[in-house]
């Protein structure tokens, strides 16, 4: 029941392990839709350090979006503005406007809730609170959908663990800890309990940094196939990665964004010279 | 839906939600919003609660300090006064209660700083692996025992040891004024001593524990032994960490009632170093925080005792207040000087 | 810089600081368990059956001082009373210090400084603030009325004693539950935003339970200190060795019983020891055992639950 390297089943190893190390092109999907989120002359700093200089992008629907760049360069402060946990820092100050599906998301008729309802978040670290499986994703799903009858509940928490692609792992063991899941499958129990809440977009900071190939390769694979039905942005500094599984890619160096277009083009014709630097891997 | 290489099933929902509205009002509870102005008002109320306790204690006492003035600390007898006060009396002099605090302490903390440091420097640099957890739940259980405890333990075993081996055979020759026994200085400085340990040993140990390595270092590569790193480098730099210790030991000595009441001897006296250090050990004493504890249920129904007694707890309350903001101000130098930015000092 | 400490296993490079700290630490570990042997060995010949299941008895007569029955009661409602006062303000300010407070404002510094004085205040004191306070006319329904004709309240009960506990451990307690509460990793905290969880929820529903063995141990930390408490409970519940009303065990007569006045293992040691009115060392002895046992059981309570919050939910 776990994903480890050693007792993956070895035919669905070698798939895995194939389709890692091909030189595939990137992915190819049509990315003219429309945005779900917008930023213009985004701005950010922490007290006086400034992190963010002059962003303004756009996240296209339903796609994959990848956030590249060197460590520091404030790919994930970035993203953490879109559902402003920047908010409790206390030091942050941030200038511009992001909307997400046309309402400024700092608005002030917004809720805060709603706002982090629709817009889920994946750590890099697996941080699955210390109950059962069960109850990490019926938390989650009681704070937004309120009182439910226990068949509902069940029923929420199988579908998001099914999204997920963790059910079969978990279906007998829902009362255990999620603690004494491996890293890999905390890491999808986060994926599932974000996606019980129904949001629209996902976000995934460096969600497989701290994870081994194949668990890496399956949530990979779990991103392109929720990518039909979810927005999704991923900060990762594995180009590798970026490569396999996005479909818009978003360069940043230093704290401004250099470049942003289709992965095909940004990857294989970059505009910037400091794109096809960093891709080249003469920084990193 | 869709079928994966290895046979799941995916099942396909309406995952994202085809309109997303952030105005959208969310049942937040009321819990939200009324919940921090509850806790504030906990956090709040618990820290001003020491206002409280002055209030209602110097309020009862201001008799006596109206009356008196400063000559309730500066004169005496009041063991006799307590006996008069039933008849009406209503003057107090507590010299001799103060100086029974005074004296006690002060030989408590010589004790226990002694053994103290000899027990922090075990735990910090000398117990084996295996000893140095034990060791320290063992003290931990010192600080544990319950004070009438310590008092029946140094009443039954410290004082009868005293009596026998330490009073020589012809004291009532030399000491007239009262009995000499086994109940007096001595015992209540080794039995406090005991109590009041654990609490240095807890703050020095951490303290030296606290030291950076690299002034160790240092000291060992110039040559010293670990022993000259332990007290010419390592103590000097937690001094403040140990000031903050030995007061806090103190304030707890200053404070103990219940088991200098058993084996002190309970009469105020001021031990007469005319007489000799031995002679000096060996005579009874009472201590303010006893002098309450023995009077206290029956002084209710005398106003001139009660203000006397709340009298002595305004003088305990202000050396507990003075003590405790020392021992703040020493951990804060101490977490200076090691490079902590923090205002929690304990 | 070459390093060559070799730790304690190699010497202190003196044999007479060597020494002398063995020694040091050896008279003390020697005391604590001599102590503790001592009680566990002349208290156990007073326990027996009668012991623990008579009342005191009034009497001058050694060795006729009667039994525990009604102090074992009064040990067990103090502390329960005292925690169950206590532990409500000690979260409360607790999550408001380590979740909502800011070290930088002032108010910080006033509610830290507050705690700090008042953990350090000694017992007798607060055993005269208590009688100060509780024998005010507004509080008689506290504790009963004072003498005849006066407007006083009587100021001394199980209830009154219970609230000036409550009060004496109040500090103790937040202490070591704000150093639980800190100590739930910020990652908790963060997923738990990210849902879109309120902070105040974030609290409740993942920070606390995550704390949950910290706050025990602060629990069991503050009931031990109540249960070995004397001069608080001296001043403030008497030195009466019986309990304020017959039949006291009695549903119906718990109001009055708590109104009452009573004993507690502490006292009971206390008044009967020799240097007290009782004079009967053996009854002196077995309350004393009794009363380290119970402490005992909690210190290894507390270390059980401090190691076990290391092991859980890392």
């Amino acid at each position: 029941m776990s994903d480890s390297f050693l007792t993956a089943d070895s035919n669905e190893t070698f798939a895995i392990l194939e389709g890692m190390l091909s030189t595939s092109a990137p992915r190819v999907r049509s990315t003219d839709a429309p945005s779900v989120f917008e930023v213009k002359g985004l701005d950010v700093s922490y007290g006086k350090k400034r992190v963010l200089h002059d962003v303004s992008l756009d996240i296209p629907e339903k796609r994959i979006t990848a956030f590249i760049g060197p460590s520091g360069c404030g790919k994930s402060t970035a993203l953490r503005c879109l559902n402003r946990m920047n908010d409790e820092i206390p030091s942050f100050r941030m200038d511009g406007k992001i909307t997400l599906a046309g309402q400024d998301i700092r608005g002030k008729a917004v809720n805060l809730t709603a706002l982090r309802r629709s817009v889920g978040m994946v750590f890099q670290q697996p941080n699955p609170f210390p109950m059962s499986v069960y109850d990490n994703i019926a938390l989650a799903v009681r704070e937004h959908q309120g009182r439910m009858g226990k068949a509902e509940l069940d029923a929420v928490v199988e579908q998001a663990l099914r999204h997920a692609s963790l059910w079969d792992e978990v279906k007998d063991s829902l009362k255990d800890s999620a603690l004494s899941l491996s890293g890999g499958q905390q890491q999808r129990l986060c994926i599932a309990r974000a996606l019980a809440v129904k949001p629209a977009v996902i976000m995934l900071d460096e969600p497989c940094a701290s994870l081994d190939p194949i668990s890496t390769a399956r949530i990979e694979e779990l991103l392109l196939e929720l990518s039909t039905d979810y927005s999704i942005i991923i900060v990762t500094h594995n180009m590798a990665q970026a490569k396999r599984i996005s479909d818009k890619v978003a360069f940043f160096l230093m704290g401004r964004l250099i470049e942003m277009g289709d992965a095909l083009q940004v990857f294989e014709a970059p505009v910037r010279q400091e794109t096809a630097e960093y891709i080249r891997g003469a920084f990193g | 839906m869709t079928v994966r290489a290895d046979g799941a099933i995916l099942v396909a929902q309406p995952g994202a939600p085809s309109t997303i509205d952030l105005t959208e009002r969310v049942s937040s509870t009321a819990s939200d919003r009324f919940m921090p102005y509850l806790l504030g008002a906990a956090a709040i109320f618990s820290g001003l609660l020491v206002m409280f306790l002055i209030y209602f204690v110097v309020q009862r006492a201001w008799p006596v300090f109206h009356s008196e003035g400063l000559r309730f600390v500066t004169s005496g007898g009041w063991d006799t006064q307590l006996e008069d006060s039933w008849g009406g009396a209503s003057f107090f002099g507590v010299r001799e209660l103060i100086a029974g605090s005074v004296l006690s302490t002060l030989g408590a903390l010589l004790l226990s700083v002694v053994l103290g440091l000899g027990c922090a420097i075990f735990i910090s640099e000398l117990a084996p692996r295996w000893l140095k957890r034990p060791f320290e739940t063992v003290v931990q259980l010192l600080a544990g025992i319950p004070s009438v405890v310590f008092g029946l333990v140094g009443l039954m075993v410290v004082v009868p040891f005293i009596e026998s081996h330490l009073v020589p055979m012809n004291s009532g020759n030399v000491v007239t004024e009262i009995p000499i026994a086994g109940s007096c200085l001595l015992a209540a400085i080794i039995v406090v001593g005991f109590m009041i340990l654990p609490f240095f040993v807890t703050v020095a140990s951490d303290s030296l524990r606290a030291i950076p390595r690299s002034y160790i270092d240092g000291g060992l590569a110039l040559g010293m032994t670990r022993w000259r790193t332990i007290t010419r480098i390592q103590l000097p730099a937690a001094a403040p960490g140990l000031v903050a210790g030995i007061v806090l030991a103190a304030a707890r000595g200053v404070g103990e009632a219940i088991a200098i009441s058993m084996v002190a001897g309970a009469i105020a006296f001021i031990p007469n170093l005319a007489h000799g250090p031995l002679y000096a050990l060996l005579e009874p004493i009472r201590t303010m925080a006893a002098a309450i504890v023995e009077n206290g249920g029956e002084a209710m129904d005398v106003p001139a005792m009660a203000a006397a007694l709340f009298g002595l707890a305004s003088l305990l309350l202000l050396l507990s207040v003075v003590l405790s903001l020392v021992a703040r101000w020493s951990f804060g130098v101490f977490n200076r000087r090691m490079g902590v930015v923090s205002d929690r000092a304990l | 810089m070459l390093s060559i400490h070799g730790g304690g296993r190699h010497g202190l490079g003196s044999k007479v600081g060597t020494v002398l700290c063995w020694i040091a630490s050896i008279i003390v570990a020697a005391v604590c368990i001599s102590i503790i042997g001592y009680l566990l060995w002349k208290g156990g010949h007073s326990i027996n059956w009668r012991f623990l299941t008579s009342d005191p008895a009034a009497s001058l007569m050694e060795d006729a001082a009667g039994g525990v029955r009604t102090p074992m009661a009064g040990t067990a409602i103090l502390t329960l009373l005292s925690i169950a006062l206590a532990l409500p303000v000690a979260i409360g300010a607790a999550v408001y210090l380590a979740e909502y407070m800011n070290e930088r404002w002032w108010i910080t510094r006033i509610v830290r400084i507050g705690l700090e004085t008042l953990a350090s205040v000694p017992s007798v004191v607060f055993g005269m603030f208590g009688l100060s306070v509780f024998t005010l006319g507004t509080f008689k329904f506290l504790s009963g009325s004072g003498a005849e004709g006066s407007q006083a309240a009587f100021g001394r009960s199980f209830l009154v004693a219970s609230i000036v506990m409550a009060v004496h451990i109040l500090p103790f307690v937040i202490k070591v539950a704000e150093e639980a509460i800190r100590n739930v990793p910020a990652s908790l905290r963060q997923g738990a935003l990210a849902l879109g969880m309120t902070k105040w929820r974030t609290i409740s529903k993942v920070v606390l339970p995550a704390a949950r063995s910290g706050i025990a141990t602060a629990v069991v930390l503050g009931m031990g200190l109540a249960a070995g408490d004397t001069a608080i409970v001296w001043l403030t519940l008497g030195g009466s060795m019986t309990m304020g009303v017959d039949k006291w065990w009695q549903v119906g007569n718990w109001i009055a019983t708590l109104r009452g006045a009573g004993s507690t293992l502490t006292t009971f040691a206390y008044f009967n020891s020799p240097a007290g009115d009782g004079n009967s060392a053996g009854a002196a002895f077995g309350a004393a055992f009794l009363l380290v046992c119970i402490v005992l059981v909690f210190n290894l309570a507390a270390v059980v639950l401090f190691r076990r919050r290391n092991l859980n939910g890392r």
